[in-house]
């Protein structure tokens, strides 16, 4: 069987530096790592790899970084590496990087019988590019699956969906995300890092390689433009306590005592 | 990418039934739908498709819907995401929205976006705020990759613009049965692509974080904490206060508290009347999600974390060493009275 | 700040990160504490070829090349520097030596317990009255019909406690006091082996470091490993790399202190503002830094020469001295830069501070690396 995985690079941080003057994020101050639910969606396929047999293929769109991310898959038991790396391709929203992975299936994978993605990244959290690739490829999805079987050619799923457990069944070609409540990811053994430069099967492709409509891809194929941004504010800006804990907690029970009394429905009274 | 450039057609809600009484983002997207239409000068529609909902059609109209366009027929019993695609994108290209808001559901946002593919258009998830600018034109305001930032987007030439927003980011219109509303009823298209993916089996489960949202006292624990075992302080303190205990995204990454616990735009949103900030820095991801709180106290190391200054009252020292201290006062005061 | 040679060096520098990240951060503290080796963590590195790091791939190993195999070592060290040291010697004193010497026989017999990480390998060359006099060694493997009976005491031996495979330097001519050292394979199984009290060190605690004694303890001839007499030769190579891992080590555990002295400095407010506003500190993770780099510049260069076949001994020895003195430089500075909170068990640079110092005595002490860079330096033609 043919699997395909596709995998996002992403800040390894919680906040990524952001230069106010520019109002621009400064990705490349923050180093990079696989994006957690890709890294279980890239487990869901090595499973069902091993216990159907068949291939393998990670594909990534972003710059040359996301090399490392891709060299990972492969050091995991991804039998081949795709990156789509081309400057067209950066800026671009959800359906543009959609429409771009549809072109790499079309290009490396045209006969692939599962797609399997995570059910979002952690810097964009949209959950939007699974949904989208599957209406370009016409194909039908399930997302934010926890569990999945495949048995003669028909893919069955669990997953949660608004309090509902709904069990699908898809016949292939299908398209599926993988949230991060299973599959947990195996350590990459370092040996699989060894082979995956010494013998591994590594492409990059750019837009030529995909014949991609400029038109659609990257920012030029993005729908929206953003007008400001601006931080979230929210700010209430209170009263500051400093010093040793003891000290704080005296104190905040001191001047605030009786109001979260009242919210706890306690008497917190001290000494009196 | 479609550049169709008619700019008269109605405001779209996708009607989001399943799960009413709870889930009332339907209603609370009609609240701003009504608002936007005014400025543009158009109209609210709802569009409506499964089995027997003459019940939602009615409570649509009583919350705002001018049109309610409704498709009832067995074979949309359950929600399935390409037949309603497909169903949308009909409805879509023949009446020509401007603007399709729908409810960042489990299951809008899988719609939303497989419908955005079909339509050609882009869309803007978990917006925060939809508006009208001085220019007339349609402003999505979203959370911009981690970190506290938001971003105003707005859609120069592709339509219909469409946006996803999160429950409770809106507040809905009361119920007023007096409205009226046109309801169209559409039959079902006999050439619709067949459904390839087929339900088996849908239960009902419990929600499992209500306790949670419902919580008015909650403790929400972040890195700042220190380790899974200080984390556990944490629990200690939520039973002294009988108050619930949320977490933050890396500390659920971690394994320090379960998924149910995550609070913030992935998890759950919380409307305490007292919520405790330990060793937080305030990420818009979660602070989204405690917006309603009434009273914070926020501890954390830094003074100047984001989450320092949302607070009422803030504490600048360390999260887990103020906690112990928290435990040990309020034990002190609370079994004295015993 | 991370010199990256390729890509394929920052990959295994993620994995091992990552690695360690989950499974050593939760413990390192503990396991330091309560001098405890974690044998859960090491089954799982068992799986990932953490102990044939460079043993080739056909024999089950991860066939690194020897700047990946210093990177592996540095991430672990960076984190917890005990497991580090655990995997340093089992790869370059134990497995390097048989892989290299020993006969087609005796890898085959050997060597699959020790890359699978089965056997836990030691390399014991110090006794009380021979630490860096290494010609001094009483331990006597006399010759005899059936093998050689080993008798002797060995100190300090890093992974004494755990041990599955012990490589013995013994003299085996008991006539001369120099006499022909040796290399002996000894399985911990064999009568007269035997692991003395777990050593109460400084740092690096969760290290098993321990005392050997070998009572009667008779091998067969097919666990001389290399020749007669060829045991200088064998250890002098085995040391070779085995003070790049050490070095490694020591840029580990520089690079985890330079990472928390920088946090806290960004965190702790004194007189109004957070203490890296101030030049003093400022000054000083700048020459922490500088000094961290130089130390990864020098240890590579070693590890490059030694993958191109070159002569590298003067070179891992500078980068041992140098790594571990920048480690224990570092560490100083970072214990300074908490203030009285860095004295304090419940931050983590007291533990780095004390790991740090092992590293200009073992494997050969500074001094001792000293001598080796001298002796090159006037043994080169004028």
């Amino acid at each position: 069987m043919k699997l395909v995985v596709f995998l996002k690079q992403v800040p390894a941080v919680t906040e990524i530096p952001w230069d106010p003057a520019s109002g621009r994020l400064r990705r490349e101050k923050a180093p990079g790592m696989m994006n957690p639910a890709c890294r279980h969606a890239l487990e869901a396929a090595l499973i069902l790899k091993e216990q159907h047999g068949g291939e393998l293929t990670a594909i990534s769109m972003g710059p040359p970084a996301a090399e490392e991310i891709l060299r990972e898959a492969l050091a995991l038991g991804a039998d081949r590496a795709v990156l789509l790396s081309d400057a067209r391709l950066a800026g671009a929203d959800t359906p543009a990087t959609s429409y771009t992975l549809s072109l790499a299936v079309r290009a490396v994978c045209p006969d692939c019988d599962l797609l399997l993605l995570g059910n979002q990244t952690s810097d964009s959290e949209t959950g939007q590019v699974g949904p989208h690739l599957a209406e370009e490829l016409d194909l039908p999805s399930a997302i934010n699956v926890e569990e999945l079987k495949l048995e003669g050619g028909v893919l069955r799923v669990k997953r949660l969906c608004d309090n509902f457990l709904e069990t699908l069944e898809m016949d292939l070609p299908a398209l599926v995300t993988i949230n991060t409540q299973g599959h947990p990811p195996r350590q990459v053994p370092l040996g699989g890092v060894e082979d995956a430069f010494s013998r591994g099967e590594f492409l990059v492709l750019d837009a030529e390689d995909l014949k991609a409509d400029l038109a659609r891809v990257g920012m030029a194929g993005s729908a929206g433009r953003i007008v400001k941004v601006y931080p979230a504010g929210g700010e209430r800006r209170g009263e500051l306590i400093k010093g040793a804990p003891k000290r704080c907690v005296l104190e905040l029970l001191e001047r605030h005592g009786d109001r979260l009394g009242g919210y706890l429905r306690k008497d917190l009274g001290g000494e009196r | 990418m479609s550049r169709r450039q008619r700019e008269d057609g109605a405001v779209w809600v996708f009607g989001d039934y399943r799960n009413y009484f709870q889930n009332r983002v339907t209603l609370q997207l009609l609240a701003r739908a009504r608002e936007l239409a005014a400025r543009l000068d158009t109209k609210v529609a709802v569009v409506v498709m499964g089995y027997r909902v003459g019940r939602w059609v009615r409570e649509y109209v009583a919350h705002g819907a001018d049109v309610v366009y409704v498709v009832d027929h067995p074979s949309l019993k359950y929600y399935l995401v390409q037949t309603y695609t497909r169903l949308m994108e009909r409805l879509a290209g023949e009446h020509q929205p401007r603007i399709i808001l729908v409810g960042a559901t489990g299951f809008g946002k899988e719609l939303a976006a497989r419908l955005a593919s079909r339509l050609g258009t882009g869309l803007t998830a978990d917006c925060v705020d939809l508006t009208i600018d001085e220019k007339g034109r349609f402003i999505q305001t979203a959370p911009s990759f981690g970190g506290n930032l938001l971003a105003q987007i707005m859609i120069p030439t592709a339509r219909p613009q469409m946006a996803t927003v999160r429950p409770g980011t809106f507040q809905e219109l009361p119920h007023d049965d007096s409205r009226r509303g046109e309801v169209i009823k559409l039959p079902l298209p006999g050439d619709l692509p067949p459904e390839k993916a087929r339900l088996i089996h849908s239960r009902r489960v419990k929600p499992r974080r209500r306790k949670l949202e419902k919580a008015r006292v909650v403790i929400c624990g972040g890195r700042g904490m220190g380790s899974k075992k200080k984390f556990k302080n944490l629990y200690e303190l939520a039973r002294l206060m009988g108050a619930q205990v949320g977490a933050t995204r890396p500390v659920v990454y971690q394994g320090w508290a379960p998924e149910e616990a995550l609070v913030g735009q992935a998890g759950r949103d919380i409307h305490p009347e007292v919520l405790f900030s330990f060793g937080i820095s305030g990420a818009i991801q979660h602070t989204a999600g405690i917006h309603d709180a009434q009273f914070i106290v926020a501890v954390n190391k830094n003074p100047a974390a984001q989450m320092m200054k949302m607070a009422d009252v803030a504490i600048a020292a360390d999260a887990n060493q103020v906690c112990l201290a928290l435990i040990r006062e309020l034990k002190a005061r609370l079994e004295k009275k015993k | 700040m991370n010199y990256e040679p390729c890509v394929k060096h920052k990959v295994v520098r993620n994995t091992v990160r990552d690695f360690a990240e989950a499974e050593l951060r939760p413990i390192a503290h503990e396991v330091d504490k309560n001098s405890r080796f974690p044998w859960e963590v090491m089954e799982k590195m068992q799986g990932l070829h953490y102990f044939g790091l460079q043993a080739p791939r056909e024999l089950g190993g991860a066939g690194l090349d020897t700047v990946s195999y210093a990177i592996v070592i540095e991430e672990l060290s960076r984190v917890c520097a005990g497991v580090g040291l655990c995997v340093t010697v089992h790869n370059s004193v134990a497995l390097y030596p048989l892989l290299k010497f020993g006969s087609p026989q005796q890898i085959q017999r050997l060597a699959p317990d020790l890359i699978s990480g089965r056997r836990i390998g030691a390399f014991c060359l110090t006794e009380a009255g021979a630490g860096s006099d290494a010609g001094a060694v009483e331990t006597l493997a006399l010759p005899c019909d059936e093998g050689y009976l080993i008798n002797g005491t060995k100190i300090f031996v890093t992974n004494g406690g755990v041990c599955g495979l012990a490589l013995i330097f013994a003299k085996t001519d008991p006539d001369h006091p120099r006499g022909a050292p040796s290399v002996l394979m000894v399985e911990k199984e064999r009568p007269g082996f035997s692991v003395g009290e777990i050593e109460d060190l400084s740092g690096m605690r969760c290290n098993p470091v321990s005392s050997l004694f070998l009572e009667d303890c008779l091998v067969p001839p097919e666990n001389l490993l290399g020749r007669r007499g060829e045991g200088l030769r064998i250890g002098l190579s085995a040391l070779d790399t085995g003070r790049l891992g050490i070095a490694a080590q020591a840029v580990g555990i520089a690079q985890g202190a330079f990472e928390a002295a920088v946090r806290y400095a960004k965190e702790r407010q004194q007189f109004g503002k957070p203490i890296a506003r101030f030049q003093t500190i400022q000054n000083y993770l700048a020459d922490m830094a500088t000094r961290i780099d130089a130390a990864r510049m020098l240890l590579y260069r070693a590890c490059a020469a030694r993958d191109q076949g070159q002569p590298f001994s003067a070179e891992a020895a500078k980068a041992k001295l140098f790594c571990s003195a920048t480690a224990r430089e570092v560490c100083n500075l970072a214990v300074q830069i908490h203030g009285g909170y860095g004295y304090s068990k419940e931050y983590e640079v007291e533990r780095y501070y004390r790991d740090a110092k092992v590293t200009e005595l073992y494997e050969g002490t500074s001094e001792v690396q000293r001598m080796v860079i001298a002796r090159d330096i006037l043994s080169a033609p004028a």
